[in-house]
């Protein structure tokens, strides 16, 4: 088949919003990719796809599926046809991830020091008491220039009707940076004049940006202070992120092993004898990362910890307790923190949220089961999901007791029809559903957003649920600024 | 240099000399047991006797045939000194070390531990495909050295890699040295002909040099000359000790730890002892007593060597 066909059989799906495709026919942004496309044949682009896995292999950007003693490697799927989002739009995200970042910073600092927002009776108090997250032992605790949310990677969907909203705040760990950057460099192998002809923005300063704002975070006056980041080992399914990442802004890579705290100061144990740390990028999650005050049980921690960061020896990035901000049930009031500490309207809209320990909205929820998705406060990586158009009567049931045995541990929203995006599938190309994590950087000079960010696909058909321990892949992304915008 | 990278770094090189040392030992024993009679009759017998813990009758029973005791030398994790566990074993160190080493020597250790684990290889291991396996994999390990020597930093880590990588060579040599010339009762006077030196030399890619620079006569002299002493061979005892000593010095000069005169000193015995010997005294003292004595001190002063650097855990 010819790669013409390819594109021109390509169907939309109705009351769906298509990157690509409206029923006018190619978006403008997806003009050249039209084109290039509809001149190579469909083993051509094939061939593309078999070279861009080949690359994630050689690179050793897998995963590790052990069983009887041996590992298996795998890939994360990755689909060559790009995600492009426009410059304009982009302008909007960019505008609405700043706005996001700004208030839950500050709400942050407000929940660990003087609880205003419940005080005036913004955000419910038994809300915040009752979120497993919020993190009483670093209650009072001074962070460097009042940053919480250093790194976030806020998720994104897009409507029926083109609309972008808020999924979910990522404003612990979140992963999949490198990805984003890796994605991109496989883009430049396969598809090399396309970047350069459609003014593809940059997104390889990331590592830079990022390491800029560590070292500013550094407790010590000293111009060359020392930055890590701290990885639960190599077992864990991101550390080739951690490598990438440490690789790439050339500090080293630690495990809680290598590290140990003296007189409330951080050292690492080198060969030559042991050198202080001023910054660590962790990532482990708050509960493992000082056994002295969180799991007892954690190998991978740091003893003591946790009395370095309160006397400020060290920074940590991110901050611990951040978990209390990107609670499913805390979103909700993201727009009432923004009005409350901004006094501006939300520039990207949430999704309608009911909560399960409100008696009204969870009967209305009940009666609308199968419009409705049903997520676990404290979940991430699409565990504990139920969507209700496709789940099982008896998933559905046992869901209902799930929520009635503990109503603060459950959301339910709508069921949002995700964007799709053409993905190359058995040999044709088919609208595969998608969302968007641009990934932003919060330093004392200000809130960076990348420009793209990391497109999950969900590749089964039909499916809305995109993350990568569920059957998802991923696309490079690009914003493309258009010449008559 | 975090312990714990010193320690995957001289690990991950040890783990690669003992890969390179095995295979060229099969491509030997491989391509000897196809001669109809062989000098030394002994096959498979010392890949077998070296690299396995195998006892004398599951040895036996292995040697004659060669896809099973190449299979079991190659892929068999039951074998916990197979090439698969070995590649294993130094990819997941250089994994642990990944930010510390360049990207080439990650991919080029990625491409090994990949073609190990291809599909189908235990089938083309019994068919015709075997020696062309066992060239692929030697050519990998000789790129990987070449890599390693164009694109890594010289440095800390460099010095840790190659001290792991020279140590790991004095071993092998020593002990296949020890395992032939136990064949003649560590005797010099009970004289072999060069058929029976052969295979050693050529798995110790030494055979050509010693055709050149050696006499057709008094072989077991010549041959024990040639890899306890040679200094231009780059496998004999002494030149991986002087190697050895070198990143070692380094080493200590960068990092004046309890313990890392100590270190040095014990070492320098151990490197005196053969710098500043010769054959007659060997003879005099009894090669086996004195393989035993290199092949001693070298493990102990491996585990001197994590005492006082790696200690992190």
């Amino acid at each position: 088949m010819t790669g013409e066909a390819l594109f021109n059989n390509y169907p939309i799906v109705p009351h769906i919003w298509d990157e690509m495709k409206s029923n006018d026919g190619i978006r403008q942004q997806y003009y050249s990719i039209y084109e290039t496309g509809s001149q190579l044949s469909l083993a051509e682009l094939e061939q593309k796809h078999k070279l861009a896995s080949e690359l994630f292999m050689s690179q050793g950007i897998t995963f590790t599926v052990y069983s009887e003693n041996e590992g298996i490697e795998r890939i994360f799927p990755f689909d060559i046809i790009p995600r492009i989002i426009t410059g304009s739009e982009w302008n909007h995200i960019e505008k609405g991830i700043q706005q996001r970042i700004k208030a839950l910073n500050l709400f942050l600092k407000d929940i660990y020091n003087e609880q205003e927002i419940v005080k005036d009776g913004v955000i419910p108090a038994d809300l915040i008491a009752s979120c497993p997250h919020f993190t009483r032992e670093v209650y009072g605790i001074k962070v460097p220039f009042d940053i919480y949310v250093h790194i976030a990677g806020i998720d994104l969907i897009r409507g029926d009707d083109g609309t972008f909203y808020i999924l979910e705040d990522n404003l612990r760990t979140p992963s999949g940076v490198s990805y984003m950057l890796e994605n991109r460099e496989v883009t430049k192998r396969i598809f090399p004049n396309l970047l350069a002809d459609n003014n593809v923005r940059m997104i390889n300063n990331y590592p830079l940006l990022l390491h800029d704002n560590l070292v500013h975070l550094a407790p010590r006056q000293n111009a060359n202070p020392t930055v890590v980041l701290l990885t639960p080992g190599m077992y864990n399914s991101a550390y080739f992120e951690h490598t990438f990442l440490a690789r790439q802004m050339g500090i080293q890579l630690v495990e809680g092993r290598d590290l140990l705290v003296d007189n409330q100061k951080v050292f690492m144990k080198t060969t030559a004898g042991l050198r202080q740390v001023d910054v660590i990028y962790r990532r482990i999650d708050d509960e493992f990362l000082d056994p002295l005050v969180f799991r007892p049980d954690s190998a991978l921690g740091v003893p003591g910890l946790i009395s370095a960061y309160r006397k400020g020896n060290v920074a940590i990035v991110n901050a611990l307790g951040n978990g209390v901000a990107d609670d499913k049930a805390v979103y909700a009031y993201v727009p009432d923190m923004i009005k409350y500490y901004l006094n501006e309207e939300i520039i990207l809209p949430n999704i309608p949220t009911y909560h399960m320990n409100n008696d009204q909205e969870r009967e209305h929820v009940f009666k609308n089961m199968h419009k409705m998705v049903i997520k676990e406060t404290n979940q991430s990586g699409g565990y504990g999901m139920v969507m209700g158009n496709s789940a099982t009567e008896a998933a559905m049931e046992k869901a209902k007791e799930n929520i009635l045995a503990n109503p603060r541990g459950f959301i339910a929203q709508p069921i949002i029809q995700l964007s799709t995006v053409p993905c190359l599938i058995d040999g044709k190309l088919q609208p595969r559903h998608v969302d968007l994590r641009p990934y932003s950087l919060c330093g004392p000079n200000g809130i960076e957003v990348v420009a793209g960010g990391l497109t999950r696909v969900a590749l089964r058909e039909g499916s809305l649920v995109v993350n990568s321990s569920q059957g998802g892949g991923s696309k490079d992304t690009w914003v493309v600024d258009m010449p008559n915008q | 240099m975090l312990s714990r990278i010193a320690d995957s770094l001289y690990w991950m090189h040890r783990y690669m000399e003992r890969a390179d040392g095995m295979l060229r030992l099969m491509k030997t024993s491989y391509i000897l047991s196809f001669d109809k009679v062989q000098a030394s009759g002994m096959t498979w017998e010392p890949a077998l006797k070296i690299f396995t813990s195998l006892n004398q009758e599951e040895i036996a029973g292995l040697k004659q045939n060669n896809s099973a005791a190449l299979k079991y030398l190659l892929l068999d994790t039951k074998n916990t000194n197979s090439l698969k566990v070995i590649i294993t074993r130094a990819r997941e160190n250089a994994r642990g070390v990944q930010d510390q080493i360049t990207k080439e020597v990650w991919e080029q250790m990625n491409l090994i531990y990949h073609q190990v684990n291809q599909p189908g290889i235990a089938e083309k291991l019994s068919g015709q495909d075997a020696i062309l396996i066992i060239d692929a994999f030697i050519n990998s390990s000789d790129q990987f050295c070449g890599i390693l020597d164009s694109t890594m930093p010289r440095g800390q880590g460099w010095n840790y890699m190659n001290l792991g990588k020279q140590t790991e060579r004095c071993l092998l040599t020593a002990e296949f040295t020890h395992f032939y010339f136990k064949k003649t009762g560590f005797d010099f006077k009970n004289e072999q002909d060069i058929l029976f030196w052969r295979s050693l030399l050529l798995a110790l890619s030494g055979y050509e040099l010693h055709l050149k620079n050696y006499s057709n006569q008094h072989h077991n002299y010549n041959v024990a000359q040639q890899l306890l002493f040679d200094k231009n061979f780059p496998r004999s005892v002494y030149y991986a000790l002087d190697r050895a000593n070198k990143y070692l010095s380094d080493i200590a000069a960068s990092n004046p730890v309890e313990g890392s005169i100590q270190l040095s000193r014990s070492f320098g015995r151990l490197y005196s002892s053969v710098k500043f010997a010769d054959l007659e005294l060997v003879e005099r003292e009894g090669l086996e007593n004195y393989l035993t004595y290199v092949r001693k001190e070298l493990n102990e002063f491996s585990r001197d060597l994590g005492r006082t650097y790696f200690s992190y855990s």
